[in-house]
């Protein structure tokens, strides 16, 4: 599945991603960053209903987040697209085998408007590879409020008990 | 390095010492093959999750449900070359450090669940590796007495704790009971430690209960 979700209104995007986290009741965040991620992930530290686990590596971070689901914590993922790349068998094997919701919101570098030559590998891969994966996804679109984008994505992994990963750009995530 | 030479318990044995003094309310993960499956043998229990395959994921898995279980002792069960594959999960057991995770670590110098193929380093000191990682309490044990003894002792505790069972490979497939279903365990451990269900939205929620 895939496709753009959302509807109006605007305002500081990353802000409006933390709220919407905080809103639906997520109780922990797992996370190997990126230069996007680095200062959400501040944020999120200093949350007093949030905790803030940060990972070595993203496969690692998918079984931690997978773990804290377990244990009844509602939990997203915060990657870079070359991170969900090297997760694919904990994703199959672990998080869809055992089909659990998680929120992944990941950071989509190497697309047109990041035009960086390291990054246009991972960002020719991304989608095909998530599609290979049978990970479900959507690319937010930046024309509508990047909130309920957020909230759509989570109720998506709740009700079909499965990860799905958000690809964010950059003014949606980097503070 | 460490000695991997001729006698060594089983992972019956440790395993036999582990059911005799399991913590109260204790949850124990198990990786992938006869970890999971002589577990499931010895000790079938709604507080068990197996992993049928994710080699390597066993340990950051407890990670998280340790983190979200604080009041109830969470006892993983990972190979050595599980722990090898992500090593990087035991820097992170450190930087968190949660007083309620114990960490076996089977260690047999192969890759047991495979076949029995030889590991990169089979004799390296992960306990060492362990304490280096940042987790306090670490050790090398040889003798299952010894981890019973450990099991017992749990008093007061303010990290994360290692121990490292030197361990004879056992590389014939055990079977374990018909009601084995990995899957299932994932369902009887959310619900054996009440832990919150979606409910979904056309029933009226969209959040957990």
């Amino acid at each position: 599945m895939s496709g753009v979700l959302g509807t109006d209104g605007d305002a500081h995007r990353p802000s409006d991603v933390l709220n919407a986290l905080k809103r639906l009741g997520f109780g922990a965040v797992v996370s190997v960053p990126d230069g996007w991620l680095g200062k959400i992930l501040v944020r999120i530290e200093h949350e007093r209903t949030m905790r803030l686990v940060r990972a070595t590596h993203e496969e690692e971070a998918l079984a931690i987040a997978c773990g804290l689901r377990l244990g009844g914590v509602r939990t997203a993922l915060l990657v870079q697209n070359a991170g969900v790349l090297s997760m694919g068998a904990g994703m199959v094997s672990l998080a869809q085998r055992y089909q659990f919701p998680l929120l992944m919101l990941v950071s989509y570098r190497g697309t047109p408007d990041d035009a960086v030559f390291y990054h246009l590998p991972k960002g020719r891969a991304t989608e095909p590879v998530f599609r290979g994966l049978g990970l479900s996804y959507a690319c937010v679109d930046r024309h509508r409020p990047i909130g309920p984008q957020v909230e759509h994505a989570a109720t998506f992994a709740e009700e079909a008990s499965c990860p799905f990963a958000l690809l964010l750009s950059r003014e949606d995530i980097r503070w | 390095m460490v000695s991997v030479a001729a006698t060594r318990p089983t992972r019956a044995d440790y395993y036999r010492v582990l059911a005799d003094n399991l913590p109260p309310q204790a949850l124990v993960v198990t990786a992938l093959g006869n970890a999971s499956y002589l577990w499931a043998k010895l000790h079938e229990a709604p507080e068990n999750f197996y992993f049928e395959d994710a080699m390597g994921l066993a340990l950051p898995l407890s990670l998280g449900l340790a983190i979200a279980q604080p009041s109830r002792p969470v006892i993983v069960v990972e190979g050595d070359g599980g722990l090898l594959m992500h090593m990087g999960a035991l820097v992170t057991v450190g930087a968190v450090n949660p007083a309620n995770l114990t960490v076996l670590i089977i260690q047999n110098g192969v890759h047991a669940a495979s076949g029995g193929q030889v590991l990169t380093n089979a004799a390296l000191d992960l306990a060492q590796l362990a304490r280096a990682s940042g987790v306090a309490l670490c050790e090398n044990i040889d003798k299952p007495e010894a981890l019973g003894d450990r099991l017992r002792g749990r008093a007061a505790r303010n990290g994360a704790e290692c121990l490292v069972l030197a361990t004879e490979p056992d590389l014939e497939t055990v079977r374990p009971p018909p009601t084995f279903d990995p899957l299932q365990s994932k369902h009887r451990l959310q619900s054996a430690i009440g832990a919150p269900r979606y409910v979904h939205t056309v029933f009226g929620g969209g959040k957990l209960a």
